[in-house]
């Protein structure tokens, strides 16, 4: 672990826990864009952590970057840090330089024909925080990394489950600001953001099973708190075990970024990204069922606030591609390379 | 403020380039030394017991690779270890000799053995001519190992043990015997006063009787010690503390590849037999299953790399152990559920249901060696702070 790794954990932890609370979060849902909080989590660098320093950024490495997105997740943070992040990156690689505010990351790839003399026209789905982004970031179908302006942008405001803005963007004639080629491959942002849930997936995860402990330590029936009760131990300690499958995926993911990127072909994190992803999707279940089961009916409530994170886990398991879709990819895999020649991915 | 569940992260470990070389050469091993096994036998992975192969293991260097040279050992290390076993069980080898003593009987004696016992049975292992089995369970206890009541008492000749032991893999063909027993009666802490003893066998006074189990093989027993005589340097480590010496042990058997890998060799097959008219359902199936199993690898090795590291990751093993044997059990049904094929004995039908019959027949074991997931959950609910 690096120095940067135990900076992050506990300076991230640090503004999150004194800013996110339940009150914070309905406020949020309410009301819209946390604009103060956007100020602080810029202020610290959050969305440079994978930069160089000399451009801002802390020289972080993916599984830095790990420890901030799994950090979002554990607090339902209700802004695109995560994107932020990823975005920063991309453009970064490509040698750009990012406009200020926040962005909506486009992740699907767009069609090299729908641009026209610099100018951008189509309808993108569920861009995160779309209506409050600055600018909108995307890989082009001939690898290039665009950046679009707000000018003729059309809004239709829709949200996950977790409240969180996932909006439809319509794009007429809107200016390219910016564009470089890049090497990623063209999916490289659907990829990289799959990733990113698998890590907010075991944030909250882990939230989820500290509250559930925390909570059946405290709440007493037949004159004894429900963590004595052995039903109730292996209840959660079975959430434990599927929280360790979703962490450990996650964060060999982000470690493989660091180690191989992500590329065209050859060797390069795909694998792991889609078995963190796909783990991560099919884990939810278990986790906020189990959650949710030890809390009994006060977890149900609105007030309780355990619905912050299991709304959003509930969104988060299909975004980007549910357990189904990833898990196609590796079953592909397997189909195509044979049974004995599986043991090469898990083992590398 | 509450607890943070940093403890469940495993962080990643990365398994140094130079083991890459080790790794190519072991799979260059079995692929050629297990051609000739067939599919069913290979899906017995280490209760495969095959003391040839063992020696070839021996002579090639891959056994007793953590132990120390000044007893020739090898000392390489965890993860060179782990790359072997690892490699061992995915090609589903004949590791049943050597098993245990590789796993933990060779490490708890270079730990806390003496003098003597290093000398004369550190490298008989790292040749892979010593056959250890482990004397724990006893008909009162199974589960609650604690409860055993086989006692050793210090006599002028030695130590006189009587008692039953049971559930004793290859105790009937095994050379040693590491047996917990208790050296003072039970107290009030029933932890206290238990010592693990070395044992050779065969000795008068000890009789093995297999038990025939579910498949038809006998390959555990019960062990009867009536006033067996054990010489006085029988002893391993302290006298009164064998339970922490066992639950150190455990750590070690707990988190290993074989806790996720034991059906590894179906997974492999059910995928060559779909895999040419799988729909998309059934690749979404297997593909999960995947990623769940490169999951457990990396848990896997990141509790290696604590172990490696000095660490004590007692409570990460447990959880490696508990999903990995709901992985391996899962199995089975997955591939019963995808494809329409009866599951049968050897010898009939195509290897895939060979090897289907055989682990179907297997499985329910699973879940009992090396602590039922009840126990182990039990373990990971203190981790948790719930007890």
């Amino acid at each position: 672990m690096s120095e940067l790794t135990n900076i992050l954990e506990e300076s991230v932890a640090r503004l999150f826990n004194e800013q996110l609370d339940n009150a914070v979060l309905t406020a949020v849902e309410e009301s819209g864009w946390p604009g103060e909080l956007w100020d602080m989590v810029s202020e610290l660098g959050l969305p440079g952590v994978l930069l160089d320093a000399d451009h801002g950024g802390m020289d972080g490495s993916w599984s830095d970057a790990a420890v901030v997105v799994r950090r979002c997740g554990y607090a339902g943070v209700p802004l695109p840090v995560p994107e932020a992040i990823v975005a920063n990156w991309v453009a970064a690689r490509a040698g750009l330089e990012l406009p200020d505010g926040p962005v909506g990351i486009i992740p699907v790839t767009l069609a090299a024909d729908a641009f026209a003399e610099g100018r951008f026209g189509g309808k993108i789905a569920r861009i995160p925080w779309g209506r409050d982004a600055a600018y909108y970031l995307g890989i082009t179908s001939n690898q290039n990394v665009v950046v679009l302006g707000r000018e003729g942008v059309d809004i239709e405001c829709e949200d996950n489950l977790g409240h969180d803005p996932r909006d439809s963007v319509t794009f007429t004639d809107t200016p390219v600001t910016h564009r470089a080629e890049t090497t990623l491959p063209v999916d490289a942002v659907r990829w990289l953001c799959a990733m990113l849930r698998s890590a907010q997936i075991a944030g909250a995860g882990a939230r989820c099973l500290e509250i559930g402990v925390e909570f059946t330590g405290q709440r007493e029936q037949f004159g004894r708190p429900l963590s004595r009760f052995q039903a109730i131990q292996h209840q959660l300690a079975v959430m434990a075990g599927q929280l360790a499958t979703v962490e450990a995926m996650s964060a060999a993911a982000f470690h493989a970024m660091d180690t191989y990127g992500i590329g065209a072909g050859g060797r390069d994190a795909r694998f792991e990204i889609a078995a963190a992803k796909c783990r991560a999707s099919d884990a939810v279940e278990p986790l906020t069922r189990i959650a949710h089961q030890v809390h009994g009916a006060i977890g149900f409530t609105y007030e309780y606030g355990l619905h912050f994170l299991t709304r959003r886990l509930w969104s988060w398991r299909a975004e980007l591609g549910g357990a189904g879709e990833w898990a196609e990819y590796l079953g592909r895999i397997a189909q195509a390379e044979g049974g004995e020649n599986v043991w090469a991915y898990i083992t590398n | 403020m509450t607890m943070e569940m940093d403890s469940l992260r495993f962080a990643p470990y990365t398994m140094p380039e130079s083991l890459n070389a080790l790794r190519a050469e072991v799979r260059a091993f079995l692929a050629e030394e297990c051609r000739n096994f067939s599919p069913v036998h290979r899906s017995n992975s280490w209760d495969a017991f095959d003391a040839d192969f063992s020696r070839k293991l021996g002579e090639r260097g891959w056994l007793g690779l953590t132990l120390p040279k000044a007893y020739g050992g090898h000392e390489r290390g965890a993860l060179e270890r782990y790359v072997v076993v690892e490699e061992l069980l995915a090609a589903g080898a004949p590791t049943g000799f050597h098993w245990i003593a590789d796993r933990q009987s060779g490490p708890l004696l270079a730990r806390h053995g003496t003098e003597e016992q290093k000398k004369t049975i550190l490298p008989k292992i790292t040749a892979g001519e010593a056959c250890f089995c482990i004397g724990m369970s006893e008909p009162g206890a199974g589960s609650d190992l604690a409860a055993l009541r086989t006692r050793a008492e210090r006599t002028d000749a030695g130590w006189r043990v009587n008692g039953q032991k049971i559930w004793t893999s290859h105790a009937h063909r095994a050379h040693y015997m590491i047996a917990l027993i208790r050296t003072q009666p039970a107290g009030e802490n029933r932890h206290a006063g238990l010592s693990q003893f070395l044992v050779e066998l065969p000795a008068d006074g000890i009789t093995c009787r297999p038990i025939k189990d579910l498949t038809g093989r006998a390959q555990f027993n019960e062990v009867f010690f009536e006033d067996a005589l054990l010489p006085h340097d029988a002893l391993v480590g302290e006298e009164g503390g064998g339970w922490n010496q066992v639950i150190e042990e455990l750590s070690y058997e707990r988190s290993g590849p074989e806790r996720y890998l034991s059906c590894y060799v179906l997974l492999t097959h059910l995928i060559d037999v779909v895999k040419e008219h799988a729909s998309n359902a059934t690749l979404r199936k297997i593909g999960s299953q995947i990623a769940l199993l490169a999951a457990l690898r990396n848990m896997s090795l990141s509790v290696a790399g604590m172990l490696n590291d000095g660490k004590d990751p007692g409570l990460q093993a447990a959880i490696v152990k508990d999903v990995g044997c709901s992985f391996e059990q899962g199995l089975p049904e997955l591939a019963q559920e995808l494809v329409d094929l009866e599951p049968t004995l050897a010898n009939h039908g195509i290897d895939y249901q060979q090897v289907l019959g055989n682990l179907v027949q297997l499985a329910p074991s699973f879940s009992l060696r090396g602590g039922t997931p009840e126990i182990l959950r039990g373990i990971i609910a203190r981790g948790l702070g719930l007890r």
